[in-house]
């Protein structure tokens, strides 16, 4: 078989599929009852028994046509309340109608077996590498057992030795799982999609280069900035991916919140990229609380939950839905800042617990339900936590503060802080300059040209 | 301006032509030059390029042509300064690729495995080299360790390899190839002495 004929040939095998040729290929430009058809004959496996007589009105298709289509599906809806129903529900419709209705109507040639020669070489060029790499794998893997197998004392180099041999050979196993599939078209799409299965390397692997490429930047930088790390922690490196929303609205990194919005918890999304399941510690805390007894700022617990699981694909962590007898510590409360006071750091941490370690709530409820003067680090050391997660919210004093800090029973809404006035150290000055010198009588005829005096408000 | 120099610049514009511009042709022109000054330019230039390619352009055509651009208006060509900055800046990052999905996924398809291909054979490359390279060294080795012919002593062969006799004649390497290329220049930077 020639080349050419090769790679025709999957072309070839689903054109010979008795698929339904379809008429109505341009639905595009159609009127609703056209595009009503489409749909009926593409969803139901025999068409042309239940095609609509073409006589048929819109009303009428549009009245069975729920009955004809049980399944709502994001990749084929083709009907205003098919799109509707379907963002209601949650599952916004995939492309543009054009695309879906194209791809109901167009042969559906798999990605994988298009036609075309130099595509085709190159997926054979990929699949032979993914051959020798899963290969690598398992003789690796073989290698590692074999290892782990022998006694230390028959090992070279002993114990340690053997332990750093096991480490890097592990590690290599690690990253030959990624490089046998990095190279797939269709792993690459599903991630795009978001469809990707995060127990799986590859994925883990793809979502943490993405995540390293500007959000981790970015809250790197806002870590930087807001000078969390010496002031809340003495140091502190992220390494998992921490998003906030307010209402189902994603944030940015140090966003000012406005009050009414943060009233109510955010829901997180955490995503970790390390495999398994572990508990974390979930904390809120405001590090810009203004004391004007002491002149100084103290700190705040806003929120408090421990032992929440979280694994790579569980990533979803909603702080107002976190078990209130098994996880809850201290309960939400709002962030908010008084008037004249700089705006306050809501910070919002992840700690992560030592695998099988749970924290005692009843202790930590003890401990820090006065919410007044916490410390994330002595918490962190108290209990052995790795911070691993963060992100971060502002807060400044907005219209709705007010209203806020009365319905939570909040006192201090009407305090305003300003600053003290400081009066300079230096002994007063007689004015002096040419104007300074001729305000007597004597000059009179110059009183005209003397009024602007260094030092002196103009008059 | 008047029409008598213009008719001046023209006939020294038109180069190769035999016989001059009508006169109503210059005047049409001269009329356009005087109501806007860039009009007048656009109108010069298609003439001044026929006048340089035409053998024997009718002086009718030239009329049409002029007519022509004069409806036309200024708008339909760029500036030629625009023009000529594109000419003589081309731009160092090449477009960038607009593909649909699958189009681009099937492109970067390609690239990666093209990518793989040169990563192959560059590994390739470097281990038939570093192949070379070994048995080279061991066959050195090996003359190390023998005693030569007759009652030559141990090494004796290896140091008769290692000469360079010969080596940096004339048609062979050039002597200045017996030193390292260094990036600093050496403390004696002329040998004014040296002859070959």
């Amino acid at each position: 078989m020639s080349t050419c004929q090769r790679v025709a040939r999957p072309i070839a095998r689903s054109m010979r599929q008795d698929r339904v040729a379809l008429s109505f290929a341009r639905t595009f430009s159609r009127s609703a009852a056209r595009k009503e058809e489409v749909t009926t004959t593409t969803t139901n496996t025999p068409p042309a028994s239940q095609v609509p007589p073409p006589s048929s009105t819109a009303a009428d298709v549009t009245k069975e046509a729920p009955a004809s289509q049980p399944k709502l599906t994001p990749d084929t809806a083709t009907q205003y309340w098919e799109e509707i129903r379907l963002f209601k529900k949650g599952t916004p419709p995939v492309g543009s109608r054009r695309r879906r209705v194209a791809m109901q109507t167009s042969e559906n040639v798999p990605f994988e077996q298009m036609p075309y020669q130099c595509f085709q070489e190159a997926r054979r060029v990929l699949q032979e590498d993914r051959k020798e790499k899963l290969q690598a794998l398992s003789s690796e893997i073989a290698k590692v057992k074999r290892l782990e197998a022998t006694p230390a004392d028959q090992v070279p180099g002993g114990e340690a030795k053997k332990n750093m041999r096991l480490r890097s050979m592990k590690k290599w196993v690690e990253e030959l799982k990624i490089l046998a599939d990095i190279n797939d078209p269709i792993v690459k799409r599903k991630f795009e999609d978001g469809l990707g299965d995060m127990d799986k390397p590859i994925y883990r692997h793809l979502a943490e280069s993405k995540w390293r490429g500007y959000p981790f930047r970015l809250i790197t930088q806002r870590i930087e900035q807001l000078k969390i790390v010496p002031d809340v922690l003495p140091k502190f490196e992220p390494t998992v991916d921490v998003q906030m929303f307010f209402r189902q609205r994603k944030t940015t990194p140090g966003e000012i919140i406005d009050s009414r919005i943060s009233e109510k918890p955010p829901s997180l999304k955490v995503q970790v990229f390390n495999p398994g399941e572990r508990l974390v510690s979930v904390v809120v805390m405001d590090s810009d609380v203004p004391n004007a007894e002491t002149d100084s700022f103290e700190r705040r617990c806003h929120y408090l939950a421990a032992n929440v699981p979280i694994s790579p694909n569980s990533s979803s962590l909603p702080l107002s839905k976190v078990n209130k007898d098994t996880q809850l510590v201290v309960p939400w409360l709002p962030a908010f800042a008084q008037k004249g006071a700089p705006y306050h750091r809501m910070s919002i941490w992840i700690l992560e617990q030592k695998p099988g370690q749970t924290l005692d709530l009843a202790k930590l409820k003890e401990l820090y339900s006065g919410r007044d003067g916490f410390s994330l680090k002595s918490f962190k050391d108290k209990f052995t936590l790795s911070p691993v997660g963060f992100n971060i919210f502002r807060s400044v004093w907005d219209e709705g503060t007010a209203d806020v800090m009365e319905r939570w029973n909040l006192p201090g809404a009407d305090v305003e802080f300003k600053h003290a006035r400081v009066y300079s150290l230096k002994p007063e000055k007689k004015a002096r300059g040419w104007e300074a010198k001729r305000q007597k009588p004597k000059y009179k005829s110059l009183w005209k040209y003397t009024k602007r005096i260094r030092g002196m408000p103009r008059r | 301006m008047s029409t008598s120099s213009l008719r001046s610049l023209f006939s020294g514009l038109s180069l190769s032509t035999t016989t001059p511009l009508s006169s109503t042709a210059c005047q049409r022109i001269s009329s356009t030059l005087v109501r806007s000054p860039t009009a007048a330019a656009i109108a010069l230039t298609p003439l001044q390029r026929r006048s340089f390619s035409f053998t024997s352009p009718a002086p009718a055509k030239a009329d049409k042509s002029s007519k022509k651009k004069r409806k036309k208006g200024k708008g339909d060509e760029p500036d030629p300064r625009i023009q000529n900055l594109k000419v003589s800046n081309p731009r160092k990052v090449p477009a960038p690729l607009r593909f649909a999905r699958n189009r681009a996924l099937r492109h970067w398809t390609i690239h990666r495995a093209w990518l793989l291909f040169q990563r192959k054979e560059r590994e390739r490359e470097e281990k038939e080299l570093a192949r070379l390279y070994q048995s080279m060294h061991s066959a050195c080795e090996e003359l190390r360790q023998t005693s030569g012919p007759g009652t030559q002593d141990e090494g004796y062969l290896y140091r008769v390899a290692m000469e360079k006799k010969g080596v940096f004649k004339h048609h062979n390497f050039p002597i200045e190839y017996a030193r390292p290329q260094v990036e600093t220049p050496a403390r004696e930077p002329w040998n004014h002495g040296w002859t070959r």
